[in-house]
């Protein structure tokens, strides 16, 4: 039988579809009942998200482990159990030692800028059936957090706070596509914009096309009126190409982020600017060579060779 | 009837929607992985009828509109899968070849998600969204429908006998 779509189904297609496009009308006229709705699913799922993220992200990387148990000699069995029993700890362990460097390297940048932060961790990392860059982090309006301000990591720019849900936050990553911070050189005063790709290079657009960037110089965040959404000072990337176009009207250049964007565990939230510009006091410090040990022994040869008698 | 079937499968799509947002967005797979809410979605509308199919899109759609990672405004996924659910159960149910033919269901299913997403994108770019670079986009679409195709043959085994349990006979409503 072929199926030709009699009126009745032809009326429900069309009632479904108005009825959808009349939902995008409301949304896009910011009508408060649509937000709510979506906060409403934010409170349902972060449970699930902080269950699923507190019982996954120990055991990422055992399944492989697990996998190759299951012999049959019982006492192997046993010590393999305890063998496995024992690297899920180390595993444990290793992830909370990550999570610990993570939130000491933030505080430490946090600190030599005297900014206000919230400490949060990462829950969840976006949705695959969308295209943004996001993540969704375990503090919400119950820590003062608000829409618009900064996020960090210990090595610089994360992203920027988007939505705000009562015990949870939607933070924008600096590689979305529509991703948009103003920049300054360090060290000079040339000034930028910097535009996520999606990956974790970006694409800086300096103002004035006379502007000599070089590869390796570094970026920080300009700051924005009212330290919203950025506060000055922040480390964001380094120049790692620069395009030649001599009739260009801006310069261009690639960048890339300081921040490992995909493996984010603890970030921190600011939620205060320091009063004064912290300007280039949080340039990161350029890799030392290891320095080879050298030991130089100072001889000073006594006049006299007598023993010493004083006590 | 009707009632018990529309309760079933909202409690399916419900559970499937929490697991997707809590535990599946927290594998990262390379070439940007695959939506299991997407699949289970446009193969649910494929089996069914064409009436079936608009509403399985439009309630799956309004799912993933409420997603807080979601950008785009509230509606637009309900608009995509209420036409792709229609269409894909539109064309399945008229083709005879197409039934009873389960390889031929893997690849619709794959090429549905790859056009949903297209659809998406379009009307994202309509909607004045701001997407990203045409390269980035296109791995993101390919690698979608390269995973639907390893993953489907596991998943269809399972969806068309919990859509049978449901659904008893797949003429009526």
């Amino acid at each position: 039988m072929r199926y030709g779509g009699d009126n009745r189904s032809r009326l429900l297609l069309v009632i479904l579809i108005v009825t959808s496009l009349f939902l995008i009308t409301l949304d896009l006229r910011g009508v408060q009942v649509m937000q709510g709705a979506r906060n409403g699913a934010q409170t349902v799922l972060s449970p699930f998200q902080r269950g699923a993220s507190f019982v996954f992200t120990p055991v990422g990387n055992f399944f492989s482990d697990v996998a190759h148990l299951g012999r049959t000699r019982s006492k192997l069995k046993a010590l393999e159990d305890e063998n496995a029993l024992l690297r899920e700890r180390i595993l444990t362990r290793r992830s909370v030692d990550t999570e610990i460097g993570q939130l000491k390297s933030v505080l430490n940048l946090a600190g030599k800028a005297s900014y206000k932060i919230v400490n949060a961790r990462v829950i969840a990392q976006g949705s695959s059936a969308t295209f943004t860059q996001t993540i969704i982090i375990d503090a919400g309006a119950n820590m003062k957090i608000t829409r618009d301000m900064t996020v960090i990591s210990g090595e610089g720019l994360v992203g920027v706070v988007k939505e705000v849900y009562p015990t949870t936050s939607l933070v924008m990553l600096s590689s979305d596509p529509s991703f948009r911070v103003g920049v300054r050189i360090a060290h000079s005063e040339q000034i930028g914009i910097l535009s996520g790709q999606g990956t974790n290079h970006a694409v800086l657009q300096l103002l004035d096309s006379q502007s000599n960037v070089k590869v390796g110089d570094v970026l920080l965040a300009r700051g924005s009126e009212g330290d919203k959404p950025f506060v000055p000072g922040v480390p964001v990337g380094q120049v790692t190409y620069v395009a030649d176009a001599a009739g260009a009207v801006s310069a261009t250049a690639e960048v890339k982020f300081f921040a490992h964007l995909s493996s984010l565990r603890i970030v921190a939230v600011v939620v205060k600017a320091p009063d004064a510009d912290p300007r280039d006091a949080l340039v990161p410090p350029k890799p030392m060579p290891t320095p080879t040990p050298t030991v130089t022994v100072y001889v000073t040869p006594s006049a006299s060779p007598s023993p010493t008698t004083k006590k | 009837m009707l009632t018990r079937r529309l309760l079933l499968t909202s409690t399916i799509f419900f559970t499937l929607f929490i697991l997707q947002e809590s535990l599946f967005s927290q594998v990262r797979l390379p070439l940007g992985g695959f939506s299991l809410f997407l699949i289970f979605t446009i193969c649910w509308s494929a089996l069914s009828t064409p009436e079936v199919g608009a509403i399985t899109g439009f309630g799956a759609g309004l799912l993933l509109d409420l997603a807080p990672a979601n950008d785009g405004p509230i509606g637009q996924w309900t608009l995509v899968l209420i036409v792709i659910g229609y269409g894909i159960a539109f064309l399945r149910y008229g083709d005879d070849s197409l039934r009873g033919n389960p390889f031929s269901l893997v690849v619709l299913v794959a090429v549905g998600v790859v056009v949903t997403l297209g659809i998406y994108l379009t009307t994202g770019v309509l909607l004045g969204l701001d997407l990203g670079t045409g390269f980035q986009l296109m791995k993101i679409l390919m690698g979608n429908g390269i995973w639907t195709l390893v993953v489907a043959p596991f998943l269809l085994p399972l969806i068309s006998r919990l859509h049978r349990a449901i659904f008893e006979t797949r003429e009526t409503l």
